[in-house]
């Protein structure tokens, strides 16, 4: 393969990408949960078209799409059930009893494991994966780390050795360690933290406080809050830009977006004409955002923040966790 | 989502329009899941004038058919509080929390859902300009009144989504007459 001018990592995640199956399996899709519904709503990023409608369980709420398993994993809090979506067939390949209720989800960048949130019973719910990436669901039942209460928001730091989890009802966030899954610390953010986002590159974690309608800026290895910044009514998703620039706000009860320069930690631009906004994610120079009221997803240019096209969901669309992803191969 | 309030007790009002909206009952699921109701209307009448109608906080008891009174502290200004008492008995009160004239549209948030059952409620009123008519919509977003996993059939979901339909629907329909009135 010629790799031309393209610097070498760039040409080898090309190929990668591009390597994985047919072409119309190798773009990056977004999967859209609609909690109206009961269902996915499957993305296709190249051509901004809904390619799939996957049955799931009842009101399915948080996503992540494990590019490195290969898998979608989906929080079914009514079925308390976690949904396996496989990202080559778009189907349900397996359906994981998930607690009392389980909401944020997350994958650790290995593929190897998934994280989520048990709402109803205050704990972490630890599924691991067989084998990466997989080609089966997990086989035993998940371990569990007694949290804070109403844990919501959850975020796996890039090494994989810290997952971070926002107790809504505590006004904290802790962090649990990945490989003793024990809570190793625990930090006072604002009011009602619900969703989180990390900056890997500046080493912080944003916790999204939906009463007090601010970001906490938290150091990820010192648990020290570094800043708050002020956004909108109800914040409820956050997306860093993929260059890093910009992080993405959504205002849930402001119909608006706040884009937050990521060095200066400044509110650079409000954008407007949106529907109780929720679910947010970035991929390359675009950010989706889910608007829950509207049961669609407005695609962004992440430069300037303008609205390029809608594309309609399922029912009650949220979006809550990382819901873009493409497979790898194996 | 598990938040605590006290009992609502229920007006009479609300249940009546909620059985006008008819709508069909599907099983119920587990744990209090956020729902919304949106309702629009065309109607044959400038929006300006239809946003004359609608836009003051205050006005409700003048163009909604189940509103008695509704006096609000404030008048149009952010946080003003207003209390809806109900024809046939029942209360409510809301705090405003956005408006804009420009963009003809305002958003409120329930302090005491009383007479309906739901908690948590918000609610947002635009009316839009379609060429010399308009379109109104009304929205809202709240969660049913049980916190229970298994609630009874008046404080579930279905509940809940047909108690604020009916008010919208009602609500928006005599807006529509008393719009088009020649």
């Amino acid at each position: 393969m010629k790799t031309g001018r393209l610097p070498y990592g760039v040409a080898v995640l090309a190929g990668l990408v591009i390597g994985a199956g047919n072409p119309a399996a190798a773009a990056p899709f977004a999967y859209i949960t609609n909690q109206g519904s009961h269902d996915v709503s499957v993305i296709d990023l190249a051509t901004q078209r809904v390619v799939a409608t996957v049955p799931v369980g009842r009101s399915p709420a948080g996503v992540v799409a494990s590019s490195r398993a290969g898998q979608v994993f989906v929080s079914n809090p009514d079925s308390k059930t976690v949904s396996v979506i496989d990202m080559r067939s778009q189907q349900v390949i397996a359906t994981l009893p998930a607690g009392e209720g389980a909401v944020g989800i997350d994958a650790s960048p290995d593929g190897s494991r998934v994280f989520a949130t048990d709402w109803y019973a205050d704990r972490l719910l630890v599924f691991d994966l067989p084998v990466v990436p997989a080609t089966a669901p997990p086989r035993s039942a998940p371990k569990a780390v007694a949290l804070g209460r109403a844990p919501a928001g959850v975020a796996v730091h890039v090494s994989g050795r810290t997952v971070f989890v926002a107790e809504r009802d505590d006004d904290t966030v802790a962090a649990i360690d990945v490989s003793t899954l024990r809570v190793q610390g625990r930090v006072r953010v604002g009011s009602h933290p619900f969703a989180l986002a990390i900056d890997t590159a500046r080493e912080r974690l944003y916790a999204l406080n939906v009463q007090s309608d601010d970001v906490t800026v938290i150091d990820t290895r010192t648990l020290a809050v570094l800043a708050t910044v002020k956004v909108g009514k109800a914040p409820y998703g956050a997306a860093l830009t993929t260059d890093g620039r910009w992080l993405y706000v959504t205002n849930q009860h402001d119909d608006s977006v706040s884009v937050i320069d990521a060095d200066t930690l400044r509110v650079v631009r409000t954008l407007a004409g949106f529907g109780y906004p929720e679910g947010i994610a970035a991929h390359a120079d675009r950010v989706y955002v889910v608007n829950w009221m509207d049961d669609r997803v407005s695609v962004l240019d992440a430069e300037s923040g303008r609205t390029l096209v809608q594309i309609a969901t399922g029912k009650n669309s949220r979006g809550f966790g990382a819901f873009i992803g493409a497979p790898m191969r194996p | 989502m598990l938040s605590k309030i006290a009992r609502p007790s229920f007006g009479p009002v609300w249940w009546c329009l909620a059985a006008m909206a008819g709508l069909a009952a599907p099983a119920s699921a587990h744990g209090p899941t956020r729902q919304k109701v949106v309702e629009k209307i065309a109607i044959d009448a400038p929006a300006a004038a239809v946003w004359a109608r609608v836009k003051n906080f205050d006005a409700l008891k003048d163009w909604h058919p189940a509103v008695q009174a509704s006096p609000a502290d404030k008048g149009n200004a952010e946080g003003s509080v207003r209390r809806l008492t109900l024809k046939g008995g029942g209360e409510l009160v809301e705090t405003l929390e956005s408006h804009d004239d420009a963009k003809m549209r305002f958003s409120y948030r329930a302090k005491n859902e009383g007479a309906l059952p739901v908690t948590n409620y918000t609610s947002t009123l635009i009316v839009t300009a379609d060429g010399a008519k308009s379109v109104v919509e009304w929205r809202g977003a709240f969660y049913r009144a049980s916190q229970r996993n298994d609630p009874p059939p008046d404080q579930n979901d279905d509940a809940a989504i047909q108690a604020v339909t009916g008010v919208y629907q009602s609500g928006l329909a005599n807006l529509k007459k008393l719009a088009e009135a020649k």
